[in-house]
């Protein structure tokens, strides 16, 4: 009885460990979106439904049309990306985790013009949300969100 | 009527007397030899005395001897148990190595469980830090406030040049 036990005990150890170890991976989801009161050409993104009550309160625009995004899933969150469109980026520079956030620089670019410059603590359940320019009769929202 | 023998037992341990004495030396082919002989049966004698006295502790060296030969029958008996079953064998060995890698990771895991925060956390998102090129953008004016009832941090820039509606390009 007790030569199986123990090696049974060590193996459930190993795998809980194992599938334990592998959790804290998370993915940061970065969009540049035009919010507009056009008619509207493309669903809203599922990774804005949860705060889109939020930004037409905010705004005041009815629809968002996302124009680039980029998913980066951090490991080590010391990872760096870029979302971009034709015309804008926001460059992403993960610099580690502290206290349940990860903090990034972020730099918001108008081709090779740097409009914006910020550093965040982005929070795991907490969105962060950028006023950009005024494009045409709508306006650039930049919107991080921790999935 | 004693015979020639319990007469030489009775003289070695000085018993005859009197007339029975003096016949018995008499009778004595060599009376010195026989003196002499006596001598030595005397000394034997008095040895197996000694002899006697000192076996009467027989019992406990005995007992001292059987112990002690316990004693080294069952230590050696123990290790030849101990090779014949040999705990540490190599499987046990190698149980015994995953058995400690296991608690050795656990151990570890449970450290950085502790090190990691969960994953619902109740901050908001903060901003550190903002700035926007003043050559760039002369008007600009930067704020931040955060929606608590909605969980979301807002960065307000006004003062942006505004931009024609194919920068909306995708």
């Amino acid at each position: 009885m007790r030569p199986r036990l123990l090696p049974s005990i060590a193996i459930f150890f190993v795998v809980i460990s194992i599938a334990d170890a592998a959790l804290p991976e998370q993915t940061v989801w970065s969009g540049l979106i035009i919010a507009s009161n056009s008619p509207p050409t493309e669903p809203t993104p599922a990774e804005i439904t949860q705060i889109e009550a939020t930004l037409r309160k905010l705004f005041g625009y009815s629809q968002f049309q996302l124009i680039g995004e980029a998913r980066k899933t951090l490991k080590t969150g010391e990872e760096d990306w870029l979302a971009s469109s034709k015309y804008f980026s926001l460059q992403v520079d993960s610099r580690g985790e502290k206290a349940d956030a990860y903090v990034l620089n972020l730099k918001l670019f108008q081709e090779q013009k740097l409009l914006l410059e910020t550093r965040a603590k982005l929070s795991k359940a907490s969105p962060l949300v950028i006023r950009g320019p005024q494009v045409g009769d709508g306006q650039l929202v930049i919107v991080l969100v921790v999935q | 009527m004693k015979t020639l023998e319990e007469k030489w037992t009775a003289w070695i341990d000085d018993q005859l007397t009197g007339r029975e004495l003096e016949e018995f030396l008499a009778s004595l082919p060599d009376r010195a030899a026989a003196e002499s002989e006596k001598q030595s049966a005397k000394q034997l004698g008095s040895f197996l005395r000694e002899q006697a006295l000192v076996l009467n502790n027989a019992d406990f060296f005995s007992h001292q001897l059987r112990e002690r030969l316990d004693r080294e029958s069952g230590s050696g008996r123990s290790e030849r148990d101990t090779a014949q079953t040999g705990w540490w064998t190599i499987r046990r060995l190698l149980w015994g190595g995953i058995t400690s890698l296991a608690v050795f990771a656990f151990c570890t895991v449970v450290v950085l469980r502790e090190k990691t925060p969960p994953s619902q956390s109740q901050y908001l998102t903060e901003i550190l830090t903002y700035r926007v090129d003043p050559t760039v953008s002369p008007n600009a004016t930067i704020s931040m406030f955060q929606k608590k009832e909605d969980h979301v941090t807002v960065l307000w820039v006004d003062g942006l040049q505004s931009l024609p509606a194919e920068y909306a390009t995708k």
